[in-house]
């Protein structure tokens, strides 16, 4: 059991505090991305956990054991940083073996492991190579090898995958998948990249301004953001959001997004009236039918699906439909929102409403 | 205390205390050689010392009044300007083009490069030699090709006549201490980025206006950091005059750390040469702050 | 493209004059050196000896205590590129890499002292070192020659080890080293161009410097090359100039043989010195 365990972890830098009390517990075998804008305090979170920054306060322990005075050789961790930090003066095979060198393991078990690492990651052709003489992407595989020579309990990555080109990242990202499936390790997983922690996590931590927002696992972060922000960070395009305010109707309840009224089911009449942010994702948006009239205002294509920004009234929408473009900019088309899947969140602090609609759902199989 | 309980605290103070461990030589070292002697320059000045004997009293202020109250303080801090303007401007101004020419794509510029480069190496004691040569009354190569070129008649006395003299040195240091600028501005030429040439030439700018509109602004920085450097560097000049002319004729060309040097091992006034020597920093001062000010903005 | 070698063969024919007129006190220096005695005093000059002779560097390495000053600058020069670079190595990483009061103080005052006066210096450095017995020792020059190499090296070094990626250390870290074993690991190789920049420089302004020389050494025993060749030329009833010639070359052969084989360093260590700050 490799449990990873944040408890009211703060960091300061002087007067700054970047942390304000982190609590996160990551199971053993977990992939646990920390995702969120930059200059969130992910990276210092990575970094504390790896030994290389201390916290201020707060309790960090990894498999049960306090790890506060442990320099970062003996927490059994591996990591792999953004910019690689390969050793430039070593070969690829000697960057690889470094981590058992240091650790005393004898010659011929190093022979052993560095042909491992290198077969596992098609590394045999580079070895005797200096970092400079690779690209970017086989620089990422040295340095992903120099991580995995050793069976750490932990492996920490940091924005592995933020230097190599699209196509070469999606390949990264399948094949991280595969190696975490493979291994059955904790790993820890900095990146902004919302794509990459969908994709690979088990569960992710959103974080910003060094709080924790969400923590769950991509599904649930998707259709059940934990706040504002985190709905609006989450999803591509974002999440329509618009002041609005819930009413009551007899025994009804209605919610007013500016001249547009929305009919809701009797549960929600507890609450109201009072103002709240509402949320619709533009795939939750209909084009074509319904009660209300938009200005098409930009179509964007992508091939399978397109992308069409909308203005009602003062509303700003953004609707995707399937297949290529059928609309044209400058035209009016009426719309229909999928009521059971809007998000409600409180005007004053963001978070999500527990009178929620899409409470009583379940979440999308799509 | 509450910062020994703080998880981490113990690694931090480690860390802290291995940074104090590796920077202890340096400020041993550095107070012994550095710190030490100028706090004990400053209290020296405040005596009356003979060098040989060592033997001395306290006299306060008096040397300071003697400094400022003598004509031989302020004529040598007007030889000293004069030296330091004079041959500032040439390295500047000579660096600079050569600078230029050698960005260029020239024939040998490596070569070129390098014999450019080495007088700034040579040892100031090897220059001075060969240019005393050169200067030579009788048998000096200046004198006889400024002859053969009809520009004097009769051989020059180079070192020993004044403004010949502060002359030659200046023109002496201009030849050591050139390529300085000439390292550092071809250093700086070769990081303007292509691009802004290739903007300006779309722009329609000629090679005139390019040189003005790009190559002088990006160099602006380069330049102010050198002229600072030179400045305080040329200002406190010992070897080069000392070793061209001893300062003379009579004290045409004596600067303000000769006068140190006399004070001190020549007319073994060790207390009067500590004020000269304070008096003179603190009219470098500006100058070192105005670099610190450049440099040291970057240090952190 | 004509275009680009146009303007560079007339760059060339007004670069190149000048770089002669640079080079020809030097070479000066050297034919002078070759030249018989008597050719020197011809009227008009012969550009080249009509005879080349090495009767004078015979003579300055026979006749004179040439060999003795070169020996104790060696001696010297080493010795403070030893010093000044450990000690430099040391405190430049301390300055950037560590979290301390009074860094930011020190990396000033560090920088102040790369300006200082050696004037301002010698009096109470000559006073110390006779009081601690060491004057007229190649030692005194040691510790006087510090006082300006150190910080020199130590702003040197620490332009050049702020260039290297803190991410490489820690890499090391995790990767089991200790803090010093990064540091030996990863920073030492890392900054070997700049510690063989820092260390040439120390050892060219070693074995370049007059002042403190002439201040602090009196006899032949422990007198360096730069006072003591200017002896040769003050004792001299009359000046031999081929003879002094012959020791401006051959003592000008170590700062030849590093600048013919370590120019890069110089230049790189140049930039990173002064200027860039």
């Amino acid at each position: 059991m490799v449990q990873v365990v944040f408890d009211k972890v703060r960091k300061a830098f002087g007067d700054t505090v970047t942390i304000p009390g982190l609590d996160l517990v990551i199971e053993s075998g977990e992939f646990v991305s920390l995702l969120g804008p930059s200059g969130c305090g992910k990276s210092t979170t990575l970094r504390m956990l790896a030994g290389l920054e201390q916290p201020s306060g707060g309790r960090i322990s990894i498999g049960g054991r306090d790890v506060a005075n442990l320099p970062p050789a003996e927490r059994d961790i591996a990591m792999v940083f953004q910019s690689y930090a390969l050793y430039p003066h070593m070969t690829v095979a000697e960057n690889i073996r470094y981590p058992l060198r240091k650790r005393g393991v004898p010659k011929p078990e190093q022979a052993t492991r560095l042909a491992e690492v290198a077969a596992l990651l098609q590394l045999e052709p580079l070895l005797d190579r200096k970092p400079r003489q690779l690209s970017g992407g086989q620089q990422q595989r040295v340095a992903l090898g120099r991580a995995l020579v050793r069976d750490p309990s932990v492996f920490l990555l940091d924005e592995p995958l933020s230097n190599l080109d699209a196509a070469l990242r999606a390949h990264m990202r399948a094949e991280l998948i595969e190696l975490h499936r493979r291994l059955g390790k904790t790993m820890v997983y900095v990146t902004h990249d919302q794509l990459e922690a969908m994709t690979m996590s088990t569960r992710i931590a959103v974080m910003k301004d060094g709080v924790l927002q969400q923590f769950a696992p991509p599904a649930e972060i998707y259709d059940r953001p934990a706040n504002r922000f985190v709905a609006g960070f989450i999803g591509t395009p974002s999440m329509a959001l618009a002041e609005a305010t819930l009413l009551r109707d007899g025994g009804g309840a209605r919610l007013q997004i500016g001249a547009m009224m929305i009919d809701l089911p009797g549960r929600h009449a507890a609450a109201a009236p009072c103002a709240v942010t509402v949320g619709i994702r533009p795939e939750d948006i209909v084009v074509g039918q319904g009660p209300w009239q938009a200005l098409v205002r930009l179509v964007e294509p992508t091939g399978h699906e397109t992308i069409v920004a909308l203005e009602a009234g003062d509303l700003a929408l953004t609707a995707r439909i399937p297949g290529g473009p059928r609309l044209h900019a400058g035209e009016t088309v009426a719309f229909d929102v999928n009521r059971a899947r809007l998000h409600l969140f409180a005007a004053d602090d963001g978070h999500r409403l527990a009178l929620d609609i899409t409470d009583t759902t379940p979440p999308r199989s799509a | 205390m509450a910062e020994a309980a703080l998880p981490g605290a113990r690694l931090e103070r480690r860390d802290a205390l291995l940074g104090l461990a590796l920077i202890a030589p340096t400020v041993l070292v550095l107070g012994a050689v550095i710190v030490y002697p100028l706090l004990s320059a400053i209290y020296l000045s405040l005596f009356s010392l003979y060098t040989p004997t060592l033997e001395g009293h306290w006299v306060g202020l008096a040397n300071y009044r003697a400094v400022f109250g003598s004509s031989g303080f302020w004529s040598a801090l007007a030889t000293t300007a004069v030296w330091t303007v004079g041959t500032l401007t040439l390295q500047v101004l000579f660096g600079l083009a050569m600078a230029l020419l050698l960005h260029q794509n020239i024939l040998f510029r490596s070569l070129a490069r390098s014999l450019v480069l080495f007088p700034y190496f040579l040892s100031t004691v090897v220059a001075v030699l060969v240019w005393r040569w050169l200067f030579n009354d009788l048998y000096g190569v200046v004198n006889h090709a400024l002859m053969a070129a009809g520009i004097i008649d009769a051989p020059v006395s180079w070192l020993g006549t004044m403004p010949n003299a502060m002359l030659s040195i200046i023109v002496v240091g201009a030849w050591k201490f050139f390529p300085f600028v000439v390292i550092a501005i071809l250093a700086r030429l070769q990081t303007i980025p292509e691009a802004l040439y290739e903007a300006a030439r779309i722009d329609g700018a000629g090679p005139v206006s390019r040189f003005f509109d790009i190559t002088l602004p990006q160099l602006r920085d380069v330049l102010t950091i050198v002229i600072l450097l030179r400045t305080v560097w040329d200002f406190k000049e010992f070897d080069l005059i000392y070793l061209m002319t001893g300062g003379g004729p009579v004290n045409g060309t004596r600067t303000l750390p000769l006068i140190v040097y006399q004070q001190a091992f020549g007319l073994n006034q060790m207390g009067l040469a500590a004020a000269h020597a304070v008096a003179m920093m603190l009219v470098m001062l500006v100058f070192m702050l105005a670099y610190l000010r450049r440099a040291g903005g970057r240090v952190a | 493209m004509t275009n680009r070698q146009r303007p560079a063969l007339i760059a060339s024919l007004v670069t190149w004059p000048l770089v002669l007129l640079i080079a020809f006190p030097l070479l000066w220096m050297l034919l002078t050196s070759v030249k018989p005695q008597a050719e020197l005093f011809t009227t008009p000059p012969d550009f080249l000896p009509n005879a080349i002779t090495f009767e004078h560097y015979r003579r300055v390495l026979e006749e004179t205590a040439f060999l003795q000053y070169f020996r104790n600058s060696l001696v010297v020069a080493v010795s403070t590129t030893v010093l000044v670079v450990v000690v430099a190595v040391l405190g430049a990483y301390s300055l950037v890499r560590f979290a301390y009061r009074g860094r930011e103080l020190l990396a000033s005052l560090v920088l102040f002292t790369y300006l200082l006066p050696s004037v301002v210096l010698i009096s109470p450095l000559y006073l110390m070192l006779v009081k601690l017995g060491l004057a007229n020792t190649l030692a005194s020059l040691v510790a006087a020659y510090t006082s300006f190499a150190l910080p020199y090296a130590l702003w040197l070094l620490r332009s050049f080890m702020a260039g290297i990626p803190e991410d490489l250390e820690a890499a090391a870290m995790v990767d089991g080293a200790s803090r010093m074993g990064a540091f030996v690991d990863v920073v030492l190789p890392q900054a070997l161009p700049g510690i063989i920049s820092t260390a040439l420089f120390s050892f060219i302004l070693a074995w370049n410097e007059y002042l403190y020389a002439l201040v602090l050494v009196n006899s032949d025993e422990a007198r360096p090359l730069t006072t003591g060749v200017m002896t040769m030329l003050i004792s001299a009833f009359n000046i031999e100039w081929s003879l002094l010639m012959a020791a401006s070359v051959m003592m000008s052969v170590p700062l030849i043989v590093i600048f013919a084989f370590f120019q890069k360093y110089l230049t790189s260590g140049f930039g990173a010195g002064g200027v860039k700050g």
